[in-house]
């Protein structure tokens, strides 16, 4: 199975060298899709899926062979980001050729997605930064895609961040190292287990998942590194800041879950920094979380309620609702009980679904707003609904997934995030969300107004909106319903993710490290 | 003594690195980001052991048995090879990249570049 994966990998690296690039393009992202589709009903939907499936590259055996590794919780990022990437690669093929000499738009684009892919399916802690690089060095490309003065300057940012990033990822990787002698994340959660056993002091452990932290942090765009966020999206062109949301911040989320979960959870680490103290990093990890995915929610709240141009509420509203996604894993991480854990992950997993679908519905609507209109400015657009009602249905849908009403797929979202953090019973927390769900409202409804209510300007007047972009939104606004309505085949996948996240042993099982070398 | 002098080595570079990025050029900001990711280099290399390695400090040499040379970890010095090229190409994107902040706004001084919209 994973052969066929590997496969699709390495296709895709090689696709988009031949001219007829959109054709294969769009054909590599449907193989995609099927590919993906392939790996979640061999190794999650299948009825005898064995719910993890490993591939160890050029047969070398873990722990110092390469791993690939796709478990229940590598599907659901996958999916997502298969959905996502194949919208806005349809997108893409439409709104591409308006700008010429972009050659190397969709080679970047599968670049992306390689990376993105690589990151989910890796087991070891130096591939994933490989990985991360991958997918990095393709987004910086497309944050300067348009080379206009606003976009250098928001692209150099970019770089600058994330090469000090990377920087401290190595050292947290290195310092791994160091202190565990290994890199392969099973065989790291199970030597954190047993310390004494494999003669290691754990102590730096606590301080080295600091710096992987924020480094993750930095990926998703948590409050306090959020800074580079609202200037690389609005840079980059809709399609890709729809991947960027949709996708690559998933893949931050994605590695805090599995480096908190999988590699942490089981960790015979004691803690005391004073404030905080247990006998697992996790109880240095759900605090820290706590704070930042609060801190996200209002600052980005409140940033997307001032903006003036759409994309600018909608870079805002990221932060925000990564917020929204972080604040279940912490409490999965404070969590006392395995059950209440579950039902925390499951919230963030599903949260995060909704985020990628409906901020990729809310991004591509963007695209198709500035394609027609040539401007997002709120002061410059209006009255979008009597011109293009397929166009503002999609965006109304997206909308209300973010505030999370029934029976969009955000409702579930937000009512199991609420769910989650109920039952952890913290007062603040919940006060926090329902803040932030107040000002989603606000930001989103200001957005309706500002571009698709009121008299229509000239420039809306004589727009003529692309009805194959109309025709993705639609298609995607459909899928945001269907997810809502047909809810439960996404939650039982959501909760096979969940428990795969959780079930650290199964986990080095399926891996098996430790192995004899060959 | 190795160990000391490639720690206060290591040290060295990350305040150079530091105090460049904060810096207002644009290029001094990229070379201080290209220090402080060699300075991560340097770190890992001296993660891999600065005395000679045995099969009991060295894991991969574990499978060879006792009779393996004596030698630092093979291990970290596979992921500096790797971190090398990825932060050479990366710096040479973001002196590129510099070029064109340097062709698009006409200065390559950070205060300025923050004012101008």
């Amino acid at each position: 199975m994973l052969v066929v994966l590997v496969a699709a990998v390495a296709t895709l690296s090689l696709r988009g060298r031949p001219r007829a690039r959109t054709a294969v393009s769009l054909a590599g992202g449907l193989g995609y899709v099927l590919a993906v589709a392939a790996i979640d009903w061999y190794v999650v939907l299948a009825p005898d899926a064995p719910g993890i499936a490993t591939y160890q590259v050029g047969a070398h055996p873990a722990p110092f062979g390469i791993t690939l590794v796709a478990d229940g919780l590598s599907a659901f990022m996958l999916s997502m980001a298969a959905v996502v990437a194949l919208a806005s690669l349809v997108f893409s093929a439409r709104f591409l050729p308006r700008y010429d000499r972009r050659t190397f738009y969709f080679p970047l684009f599968h670049f992306l997605l390689l990376g993105i892919t690589g990151a989910f399916l890796t087991g070891d802690l130096f591939n994933l930064f490989v990985w991360f690089e991958v997918m990095l060095m393709a987004s910086y490309v497309f944050v300067a895609f348009y080379g206009g003065a606003r976009h250098t300057r928001a692209a150099f940012w970019y770089v600058a961040l994330n090469l000090v990033a990377s920087a401290i990822f190595l050292l947290g990787v290195g310092g791994l190292y160091a202190t565990t002698g290994t890199l392969n994340m099973a065989d790291l959660s199970m030597r954190l287990t047993d310390p004494a056993g494999y003669g290691i002091d754990p102590g730096p452990v606590v301080g080295l998942v600091g710096l992987l932290l924020s480094v993750f942090a930095i990926k998703a765009g948590l409050v306090p590194f959020q800074f580079w966020i609202p200037g690389a999206y609005s840079a980059a062109p809709p399609p890709i800041a729809a991947m960027l949301a949709g996708a690559t911040k998933k893949v931050g989320i994605y590695a805090i879950v599995r480096l908190s979960f999988t590699v942490l959870a089981g960790a015979d680490v004691p803690v005391d920094l004073g404030i905080v103290a247990g006998d697992s990093p996790l109880a240095f990890v759900g605090p820290l979380l706590f704070v930042l995915g609060a801190a996200s929610v209002l600052v980005g709240g409140v940033g997307a309620v001032g903006r003036d141009s759409i994309e600018g509420v909608l870079a805002y509203s990221s932060i925000g609702q990564v917020g929204f996604i972080v604040i279940p894993v912490a409490v999965a991480a404070t969590a006392s009980s395995p059950d209440l854990r579950r039902i925390a992950v499951l919230a963030a997993l599903v949260y995060a679904l909704n985020h990628a679908l409906a901020k990729g519905l809310l991004f591509l609507s963007v695209g198709a707003v500035r394609d027609a209109a040539g401007t997002s400015r709120f002061e410059d657009l209006g009255g979008f609904a009597g011109r293009a009602p397929a166009l503002s249905i999609a965006f109304f849908v997206g909308a209300l997934a973010l505030v999370g009403i029934p029976p969009l797929s955000g409702f579930f979202g937000k009512f199991l995030v609420f769910d989650a953090v109920v039952r952890a019973g913290s007062a603040p927390t919940l006060a926090v969300l329902l803040g932030g769900s107040l000002l989603t409202i606000a930001y989103t409804t200001r957005a309706w107004n500002g571009c698709f209510w009121g008299p229509a300007p000239d420039v809306v007047e004589n727009a003529t909106v692309d009805p194959v972009e109309v025709a993705v939104l639609v298609a995607l606004a459909a899928l945001v319903v269907g997810v809502g309505v047909g809810f439960d085949p996404v939650y039982r996948f959501a909760d096979v993710a969940a428990t795969a996240a959780l079930d650290a042993e199964g986990y080095v099982e399926a891996v098996a490290p430790g192995g004899e070398i060959a | 003594m190795t160990a000391f002098i490639l720690a206060v080595v290591i040290g060295a570079l990350f305040a150079l690195g530091t105090f460049l990025v904060m810096r207002r050029d644009l290029v001094r900001v990229v070379w201080g980001l290209s220090i402080v990711s060699q300075a991560a280099n340097v770190y890992l290399l001296a993660v891999g052991g600065v005395e000679r390695g045995t099969f009991e400090s060295v894991p991969v040499l574990a499978g060879h048995g006792e009779a393996a040379p004596e030698t630092a970890d093979p291990v970290v010095q596979a992921l500096v090879l790797t971190a090398i090229v990825i932060g050479f190409g990366m710096t040479a994107f973001a002196l590129v990249l510099s070029y064109r902040v340097y062709q698009e706004h006409g200065t390559l001084d950070v205060t300025k570049l923050g004012d101008r919209q």
